[in-house]
């Protein structure tokens, strides 16, 4: 394939709705992440409880018509997805309980439920289905993809709304978008979402002005566990139709490092997860050139490293702007 | 007072490993056929057979010996996991460390060849340095940038596995494997064998010598002083005159020599050659070893065997029943979370006495 068709498919339209896809079961996870890391409560679960819904999602909806024989098939993915939500809650649950009950360090025991997870569903496919790679012998649901009327006659908007096969976006993929809005007016807009925001930044003061850190950080972690969730899901019953052994790939922590590279807010998470979105989607591309896709594989990490050593020099800079002018004053007030 | 706190500790330990193992019990008899078949494989399978009926014979010794190999990768992870958490640091840096570790016998493997005991010497350096450096990286950005090590290590490990994958697809690949490796390793850069019918390698007494030289670095030497006080209280050492960050920088480096070892038993020892997917996760298991040991480098001994124990009995109980292998990763996990608990005994203690209260205090009001 030569150079200019390659460029012809990353300068269109088809490239944009890619890049939704890929970045879908990135921004789901980092949402849920951001809002645990905000309430002071770091998840490094994403991974495991991502893995574990999508899971769920695809066991559920695979045996529910020997459940429920004869009832419409979108109840059966509508199971699917109910369960898998519910066990990234329980998850997210769990994590709070050990951590803020039984006084365990919040990153081990995250380690720990992604070390469970990885296990849980190796074992569980092994025993339900008989296979240790994937459950392709099971016939599992999809989500259902939204298809935008009337536009698809319209030459360019037609692809950007629906897609290059005009079928339209996974619902996943609206929620993703969707979930940021809502995180937005939450945080910023809303009373709790600034004792949220204020349980993360001074726990004691938070405590000291009547809002219950406890309960804040265990909600926090289980809507933490509902987003990654959501993000396992599409993976399972969206982006492809069956589980696969470890089918997150780090998508979990590459989210953890979005939220870090979007400077800790919903905005610049977006944002962070449409970067890596399109430099996966980019390394597809590229993969039939001559330019090995590893290369392609390690831009996105680097780039993380690099945002967060930016992030880190620009707040020590500011560090020490702050206190050379406080320094200032000060001697400013000794005179006068 | 000190010896009674230790052996509370090792009880809580011995306790925590139980209830795992009981709760892994109730998982595989729930799935399995015949359950006590499969736990007996599963705790019992790596012990060789030692027999006297035709004289002394001993079978099943390549158990043994999978035993032996899975244990010295894990006591070396375990090492450099525990130098990690005395700093009070959280590098999950090891997967990429081994990695490369591996990736540097390779190149030396294939294209140095020197005669026989300088081309193993030069790939064990090779793997230790380039272990210390990928390390050395988290370790400067934490120390001096307060870059978040978790988030650092997590990245470097997937631009390691890259790495890896690029030149071994590109550059080290043999044409003729039919699988993509390299070639197998000459005979002058292989770990030479110990235990004949096992893969039992010099490599267990480069552990030996590890965990020896890691207690000393600990406990003889000012860097592990000042390693011990920042674990303890980062202002008050930096109070005492203590270079926290060069602290913090090289004890993630000095852990990355021991991942890189680690990765130079993999293929060195084990695999003769370098393959793809060499470790799939096996980086993250050295933090159950340290863990379990608390950080000390002998008991990372102990811990390291138990653990190997585990996981080699897990893949006989595989092979010889219906039960997968993965049920030793729920039981790390259960270990994990019940072991980091440091209110969980409290807390049984208490209701258990509160219990005993209310029994009480129905006997006072009859």
């Amino acid at each position: 394939m030569s150079i200019e068709t390659v460029l012809q498919s990353i300068f269109s339209v088809a490239f944009i709705a890619t890049v939704i896809r890929v970045s879908t079961p990135i921004i789901l996870p980092a949402m849920g992440g951001l809002l645990s890391e905000l309430g002071g409560a770091i998840n490094i679960a994403l991974e495991g409880i991502m893995l574990a819904a999508a899971f769920t999602g695809v066991i559920v909806s695979g045996f529910a018509p020997q459940w429920l024989p004869g009832a419409p098939p979108w109840a059966y993915a509508g199971l699917g997805a109910l369960a898998g939500v519910l066990v990234g809650m329980a998850m997210g649950w769990l994590i709070a309980f050990f951590h803020l009950e039984l006084k365990t360090d919040i990153i081990l025991t995250g380690l720990a439920m992604n070390i469970l997870a990885a296990g849980g569903t190796v074992f569980l496919m092994f025993s339900l289905t008989g296979d240790k790679g994937s459950t392709s012998t099971l016939a599992s649901a999809r989500l259902p993809a939204l298809e935008i009327p009337l536009v698809n006659n319209l030459p360019v908007l037609g692809t950007l709304l629906n897609g290059e096969n005009g079928a339209g976006y996974n619902i996943m993929s609206y929620i993703a978008f969707l979930l940021v809005a809502v995180i937005w007016v939450y945080l910023y807009r809303m009373p709790a979402g600034a004792h949220l925001r204020a349980t993360g930044e001074m726990p004691d003061a938070a405590q000291s002005v009547g809002i219950d850190v406890r309960r804040t950080r265990y909600w926090a972690l289980v809507a933490s566990g509902f987003c990654a969730a959501l993000g396992g899901l599409y993976l399972s019953m969206g982006y492809l139709s069956i589980f696969q052994a470890n089918m997150t790939a780090g998508r979990g922590f590459i989210a953890l490092a979005v939220i870090y590279l979007g400077n800790r807010n919903p905005i610049g998470t977006l944002i962070a997860a449409l970067i890596f979105g399109t430099a996966s989607a980019l390394g597809a591309q590229l993969g039939t050139l001559a330019v090995p896709p590893q290369l392609i594989e390690m831009i996105p990490p680097t780039v993380t490293i690099a945002a967060l050593i930016l992030y880190n020099l620009r707040r020590q800079a500011r560090a020490a702007a702050a206190a050379r002018k406080f320094q200032e004053q000060a001697e400013a007030g000794v005179k006068a | 007072m000190k010896n009674n706190k230790a052996l509370v500790e090792i009880v809580r330990i011995v306790v925590v490993v139980l209830i795992a193992l009981a709760i892994g019990f109730v998982i595989t008899a729930i799935v399995s056929e015949e359950p006590v078949a499969a736990y007996t494989a599963f705790l019992t399978g790596p012990l060789p057979r030692i027999s006297f009926e035709n004289g002394f014979t001993i079978t099943n010794i390549n158990r043994f010996g999978n035993w032996m190999e899975e244990s010295t990768t894990l006591i070396l992870l375990g090492l450099a996991v525990s130098l990690v958490f005395r700093a009070r640091q959280f590098s999950l840096g090891a997967e990429g460390q081994m990695l490369l570790g591996a990736l540097a016998t390779a190149i030396i493997a294939v294209h140095a060849p020197l005669p026989a005991p300088w081309h193993l010497i030069l790939a064990l350096v090779a793997a230790g340095t380039v272990g210390f450096l990928w390390g050395l990286i988290p370790g400067l950005l934490k120390a001096y940038l307060a870059v978040d090590e978790i988030v650092s290590t997590l990245m470097l490990n997937v631009i390691a596995l890259q790495l890896s994958d690029l030149l071994l697809f590109n550059w080290l690949r043999d044409p003729n494997a039919g699988f993509i490796a390299t070639i197998s390793f000459p005979e002058s850069v292989v770990l030479p064998l110990l235990i004949p019918g096992t893969r039992v390698s010099l490599m267990i007494v480069i552990m030996l010598v590890a965990v020896a030289a890691t207690w000393f670095l600990m406990e003889r030497t000012p860097f592990g002083y000042a390693q011990k006080m920042l674990g303890a209280n980062r202002k008050f050492a930096e109070y005492g005159g203590i270079n926290t960050k060069r602290v913090i920088a090289l004890s993630m480096a000095i852990s990355g020599i021991l991942a890189g070892l680690a990765g130079a038993h993999l293929s060195l020892g084990l695999l003769k050659r370098l393959t793809i997917n060499l470790s799939s996760g096996l980086g993250f298991e050295g933090i159950v070893v340290a863990l379990l040991a608390r950080n000390n480098p002998w008991l990372v001994l102990v811990a390291g065997l138990f653990y190997g124990y585990l996981r080699t009995g897990a893949q006989i109980m595989e092979r010889s029943s219906d039960v997968t292998r993965e049920v030793v990763l729920i039981i790390q996990a259960i270990i994990i979370l019940l072991i980091t608990a440091e209110q969980l005994f409290p807390r049984a203690q208490r209701w258990w006495r509160e219990r005993r209260g209310d029994g009480e205090m129905v006997i006072d009001r009859g």
